[in-house]
C-alpha cells in the first residue's frame, strides 16, 4: 500500500468494521527489515502517544492527564497492526472489531469509575 | 408539518447560535441604540453561516466526518488543540450563560430568585442529553424556540412604522453613539451568528441522523430554512427593540426588559408567550452548547461519542459532556452575571473563528472526501468572501472591544 505517510494517515479518524471509532492515528510505528530498510509497522493511537508527539509542556500535559485517569499509569498506546487496515479514505477502515483491541484505558477506567454508576447507562438514547 | 420536522435540527442549531441568551439582550441593546441599523449585518452573517453549514453537512452525510474531524486532520493536533481549547472554552462559557438564561426565564414566570433554579436547569439539560432521543429533542427544542415568533407577532401589534424601519436599515449610521460602538456591536454580533459550535452541532447532528448522499437534499434543506429562520427571529428581536427604545433613546440589560414590548402589545398571553420562548430558546442552546463542548473534544481525540452507543460505550465523551455542565453549574454559583460573561466570550471566540473555518471550506474541495461533490466555483467565491469577513472580524475584535470598553 503506497500512501503519503503524514498526509494520508496522521491524524486521521480509525474506525473498526462496524463503524465504532476505535481512536485516531496518533503517531506511526516503525520497524526495520531484515535488509535494512523501514516500513510502517502499526499505527498507534491514545493520548499518550499524541503527548509524545506533540511534546513540550502541552505534550506532557496531555501524557500526565491520561495516566491520572488510569489504575496503572504510564498507558501504553493502543497498536493497530498495519495488517488490521482494510483501507484509507476520509477513515482508516479497519478489518476487526474494536472489541477484538485491547479496551483504552482511560475509557475503561472513567467507565468503571464514573459512567457505569448513573443508572441508565446501559441503554443508547439514539 | 412533515416538512418543518425535517428541518428542526437546521432550526435548533440556528437559534441557539442566533437568538441564545446573549443574543436575545445583545440583538435587543444594537435595536435599542442604534435602530434597525445592523440588520445588514445579521443578513450577512445568515448567508455566511448557510454557506459553511451546507459544505459541513454534505461533508457530514458523504464521508460522515464532523468538523472537528476536520480541524484535526487540516490544522494538526497542535494547532487545533489551540483550537479545541479555545472552542471549548467559549462553548462552555456560553453553556453556563444558558443555564442561567433558562434560571432567568424561570425566574420570570415564577417570581423565585435565579439561583435556585440553576442548579435544576442543570439536572434537566442533562437529563435530556443523557436520556432522550437525538431526534426527539432536535424536534421538541426546535419546534418550541419558534415561539420567539411572538416578537415578530407584537411588531405588527405595536404602532410600527414599517416604512420608517425599512429606511433605518438602509440608512446605517452610529445614532450619536460614535462609530467604535457601531461597529464593535457588529463584531459581537457576527460573531454569535457564526459560533462554531454551531457547525459542530450541526454537522454532529447530521452524523448522529446517520445522513448518507442519499441525504444531501436534506441537509440542504435544513441549512436554507432553519437558519435564515434563526435570523429572521433575531431580526425580529431587533426590530421590536428599534420600535419601543430606540426613539426614546432608552437603553435596556435585562431580560424583563426584552420581553416588556411584548407585553405592552399584546397583553400577558403575549407575555407568556415571551417568557415560554426564552425559556424554550435558551434550553435548546444549552442543549446545543453542551453537547458542542463534547462532540469537539471527542473528535479532536477520536474517541466514540454520541448518543446512537450507550453512554458506557462513550464514557470519555459523556465524562466531558459531564464536566462541561457542572463547570457551568459552579460559574454561575460564583453569581458573575452570565450575559455579561459570554459578550467577553464572544469577543474572544471571533479571534479563532478562521481556525474553525478554514479547515471545512479546504475539506469541501477534497475529492478524498467528496467525490464529485465537491464545491463549485460559487461557493468557493462565497466561502473566501465570507472568511475574509471572518478573518476581519477577528482581526478587529480585540482593538475595537479596548476602545469601547467591551462595549460600556
Amino acid at each position: 500500500m503506497r500512501v503519503q505517510l503524514a498526509k494520508r494517515l496522521l491524524d486521521r479518524q480509525i474506525v473498526d468494521v462496524e463503524g465504532r471509532l476505535v481512536g485516531r492515528v496518533d503517531d506511526i510505528g516503525f520497524a526495520v527489515d531484515d535488509e535494512g530498510y523501514p516500513y510502517v509497522d502499526c499505527l498507534l493511537t491514545g493520548q499518550g502517544a499524541l503527548g509524545e508527539r506533540i511534546g513540550g509542556r502541552v505534550g506532557r500535559l496531555l501524557v500526565a492527564v491520561a495516566d491520572r485517569f488510569t489504575d496503572d499509569p504510564p498507558v501504553p498506546p493502543l497498536r493497530v497492526p498495519l495488517s488490521q487496515v482494510a483501507g484509507v479514505d476520509s477513515a482508516v477502515r479497519l478489518r476487526c472489531r474494536a472489541a477484538d483491541l485491547p479496551p483504552s484505558p482511560v475509557e475503561s477506567w472513567l467507565r468503571r469509575h464514573v459512567i457505569a454508576r448513573i443508572p441508565g447507562s446501559n441503554r443508547a438514547s439514539g | 408539518m412533515r416538512k418543518l420536522l425535517a428541518v428542526t435540527l437546521g432550526v435548533l442549531s440556528a437559534v441557539g447560535g442566533f437568538v441564545d441568551i446573549g443574543d436575545l439582550v445583545a440583538a435587543s441593546q444594537a435595536g435599542a441604540l442604534f435602530g434597525m441599523a445592523h440588520a445588514w449585518v445579521l443578513l450577512v452573517g445568515v448567508v455566511g453561516i448557510c454557506a459553511y453549514a451546507e459544505m459541513a453537512g454534505r461533508i457530514a452525510a458523504v464521508s460522515g466526518r464532523a468538523v472537528f474531524d476536520l480541524v484535526r486532520e487540516r490544522l494538526g493536533p497542535r494547532v487545533a488543540l489551540l483550537n479545541l481549547v479555545a472552542s471549548w472554552l467559549v462553548t462552555v462559557v456560553t453553556l453556563a450563560a444558558e443555564l442561567g438564561g433558562v434560571a432567568l426565564a424561570l425566574h420570570l414566570a415564577t417570581g423565585l430568585s435565579h439561583l435556585l433554579w440553576v442548579p435544576l436547569a442543570a439536572l434537566a439539560v442533562w437529563l435530556v442529553l443523557w436520556r432522550m432521543r437525538f431526534e426527539l429533542m432536535e424536534r421538541i427544542f426546535g419546534l418550541a424556540g419558534l415561539a420567539l415568533l411572538v416578537f415578530a407577532v407584537a411588531l405588527v401589534a405595536l404602532p410600527t412604522d414599517w416604512s420608517e424601519l425599512g429606511r433605518g436599515a438602509w440608512q446605517v449610521g452610529a445614532a450619536g453613539h460614535g462609530w467604535p460602538l457601531y461597529w464593535f456591536v457588529a463584531v459581537a454580533l457576527f460573531a454569535s451568528t457564526v459560533s462554531p459550535y454551531e457547525v459542530f452541532f450541526f454537522s454532529s447532528g447530521g452524523v448522529e441522523e446517520r445522513w448518507s448522499a442519499a441525504d444531501l437534499a436534506h441537509a440542504r434543506s435544513n441549512v436554507l430554512i432553519g437558519f435564515p429562520v434563526g435570523g429572521f427571529l433575531a431580526l425580529s428581536l431587533i426590530a421590536v427593540a428599534t420600535v419601543a427604545y430606540h426613539p426614546s433613546g432608552a437603553s435596556l440589560g435585562t431580560l424583563e426588559e426584552v420581553a416588556r414590548p411584548v407585553a405592552t402589545a399584546l397583553g400577558g398571553a403575549g407575555l407568556a408567550a415571551a417568557v415560554l420562548a426564552f425559556f424554550a430558546v435558551t434550553f435548546g442552546a444549552a442543549l446545543e452548547t453542551g453537547l458542542s463542548a463534547a462532540y469537539a473534544a471527542a473528535q479532536y481525540f477520536g474517541w466514540q461519542w454520541g448518543k446512537r452507543v450507550s453512554p458506557r460505550e462513550a464514557a470519555r465523551f459523556h465524562s466531558v459532556l459531564l464536566v462541561g455542565l457542572l463547570l457551568g453549574v459552579v460559574m454561575l454559583m460564583t453569581t458573575v452575571d452570565p450575559v455579561r460573561l459570554t459578550e467577553y466570550m464572544l469577543v474572544l471566540s471571533a479571534v479563532v473563528l478562521p481556525l474553525t473555518y478554514l479547515p471545512i471550506l479546504v475539506v469541501a474541495n477534497d475529492r478524498g472526501y467528496l467525490g464529485d461533490r465537491v464545491n463549485g466555483w460559487w461557493t468557493n467565491l462565497l466561502g473566501a468572501v465570507f472568511l475574509l469577513l471572518i478573518v476581519a472580524a477577528s482581526v478587529a475584535a480585540i482593538p475595537l472591544a479596548v476602545m469601547t470598553g467591551m462595549g460600556r
